[in-house]
């Protein structure tokens, strides 16, 4: 189930290589730039806001599993994928870790170049990276099923699941530090799950230390939305519209 | 052997099926017979485990469809009403992949299955066109393929030759035919007269989510009485009463729908001059008239007291 999910991305590489190009074009152009207007002691922003980059890029994909869950509803697919000798507890486990292994294969040529560029070579941290990146899709495609069974109306599930991705984006400290952040999103903005994922994959590829509350943070955020998601997902097939 | 005993599923405020009852016995074809809306897709979809019913219980092959979900979707193969593909995977992808999901059998096994049915079927030539590209009657056989590569224990096709021109039709059931004759149980959901008659065992009449009759087709016909229907076709009907023509032993029954009338009766060619003038005598001008033996279409409009097509 997992890798049918997959193998529907690479049926169209051209979206991984477009994604790609635009990437390239963001960090080597746009933060390149910006990096040359704004110096904050201790940091090297190019470097933050490429890898900061990669991970709001994940986040990003990893909503895309809704979407296609949602289409799917509604085109009748759901119906079929129902009756396949799987058991629910697989279906929804697959196509969370589908979501997420897509979202990872998709941000793999963009990490590469930023592993490359700026000489990230040593084997555990990019594990660790690696990892924070894998436990957000996780959890993004948690909330993403969650909200993708849980609203009915079509119209309404793209406005909302379009601003969950950008306060999850966006209120973050993926792509400014914290300290730089305006006082009413700086707020919330440590608790995001991609702040989470920023932080363990900035702390372990440049500081080469583990940061372990974003690593738990991360944790409980995949519990939460993966229980949810599934919660609201089973409540679809077995209570409500499909009860 | 599949089993409803008095199987309920309730929208909202809507029975779309109600006190269901029958019995499917190992290798026979049921068809499904009812129009649009009869609940025909709701059933497969309960016995299917995709919806659970609200009363009443299904039972396959002894496996209740609420409590053993996981085992009977191992028996199960359904083809839909619609098509439900991935429109990004070609026809041999989707074959494929269904039957990576739902048999054992490795990657060259699989491979020479899906060609068989591809072949048969006059696909193998589109097997790489990805199935949005495909017609809607391409992409119905793709649908039934599945089941067709599948071969389950019990094979659920819903309308399966919607879309197909008449050489794919006959195929189709000829394909479908041979799963039986392998040993599933075949259940066909349909609103054809013909499909029903030609391909079924035995037809289950559904009407209103509620079973109407369940026979052999020749055992449904035997059900109408007179063997002949007189279908009158009338250029104003709205005066028309049946009474006009039961007044004659050889009448069993009238039905009348608009400005057709159907007469059950025996010795109809006898008996036609006499309602002719019967009715010409009352001022009605008979547009058409048509002697035929009772049809599943027949025995349909008696049970429902509605017309099927």
């Amino acid at each position: 189930m997992a890798l049918r999910d997959v193998s529907v991305l690479f049926r169209t590489p051209w979206i991984i290589i477009t994604r790609a190009l635009s990437f390239i074009v963001q960090v080597f152009v746009f933060a390149n730039l910006i990096s040359g207007l704004i110096h904050i002691q201790g940091i090297n922003y190019f470097e933050y806001y490429a890898v900061g980059s990669v991970v709001t890029t994940i986040a990003s994909i990893s909503f895309v599993i809704g979407y296609d869950i949602f289409e799917e509803a509604e085109e009748g697919v759901l119906d079929y994928l129902l009756t396949l000798p799987i058991s629910r507890r697989q279906l929804i486990i697959g196509r969370a870790l589908g979501g997420a292994m897509r979202a990872i294969v998709y941000t793999i040529p963009m990490f590469v170049i930023v592993a490359v560029f700026w000489g990230f070579s040593q084997p555990l941290p990019i594990l660790t990276a690696l990892l924070s990146l894998f436990l957000l899709a996780f959890g993004v495609t948690g909330m993403s099923i969650t909200v993708a069974v849980s609203v009915k109306n079509a119209n309404r599930f793209d406005v909302v699941l379009a601003l969950l991705e950008l306060a999850v984006s966006r209120a973050s400290t993926a792509l400014y530090p914290i300290g730089f952040i305006p006082v009413y999103v700086a707020v919330f903005a440590p608790f995001s799950p991609v702040s989470f994922a920023a932080d363990s994959a900035y702390s372990s590829l440049v500081m080469l230390t583990l940061d372990l509350p974003a690593i738990a943070g991360l944790v409980a955020f995949v519990v939460i939305f993966l229980g949810l998601g599934a919660t609201f997902y089973f409540r679809r097939l077995e209570g409500g519209v499909y009860a | 052997m599949i089993t409803f005993e008095r199987t309920g599923k309730r929208f909202g405020n809507l029975d779309a099926v109600k006190d269901f009852s029958i019995t499917i016995k190992d290798g026979e074809i049921l068809g499904l017979l009812g129009p649009n809306g009869a609940g025909k897709t709701t059933l497969m979809l309960m016995m299917g485990t995709v919806y659970r019913p609200t009363s009443g219980t299904i039972t396959v092959n002894g496996f209740d469809v609420v409590k053993h979900p996981n085992e009977v979707r191992r028996l199960i193969g359904i083809a839909f009403q619609d098509p439900r593909v991935d429109g990004i995977l070609s026809g041999f992808e989707v074959l494929n992949w269904h039957l990576k999901m739902t048999t054992t059998s490795d990657k060259d096994e699989r491979r020479r299955k899906v060609e068989d049915v591809l072949k048969t079927l006059d696909l193998w030539d589109a097997r790489k066109k990805r199935t949005w590209l495909m017609s809607g009657g391409m992409k119905k056989k793709i649908e039934d393929a599945k089941i067709l590569v599948q071969r389950p224990s019990i094979a659920v096709f819903d309308e399966p030759t919607a879309f197909l021109d008449v050489p794919s039709r006959l195929l189709v059931w000829k394909m479908i035919r041979q799963l039986r004759d392998e040993g599933s149980t075949v259940i066909v959901a349909t609103n054809m007269m013909d499909e029903a008659e030609r391909l079924s065992d035995r037809v289950a009449i559904v009407n209103k989510g509620k079973l109407v009759a369940s026979e052999t087709p020749e055992q449904l016909k035997g059900t109408v009485k007179g063997g002949e229907v007189l279908e009158l076709t009338l250029n104003d009907g709205s005066e028309f009463r049946p009474d006009m023509l039961t007044k004659f032993p050889e009448v069993h029954d009238v039905k009348k729908q608009n400005n057709k009338i159907m007469v059950f009766l025996n010795s109809g060619t006898l008996l036609l001059p006499k309602i002719v003038d019967t009715l010409s005598i009352q001022g009605f001008k008979i547009e058409s008239v048509r002697l035929k033996e009772v049809s599943l279409e027949d025995v349909f409009l008696t049970y429902t007291g509605q017309q099927l097509e």
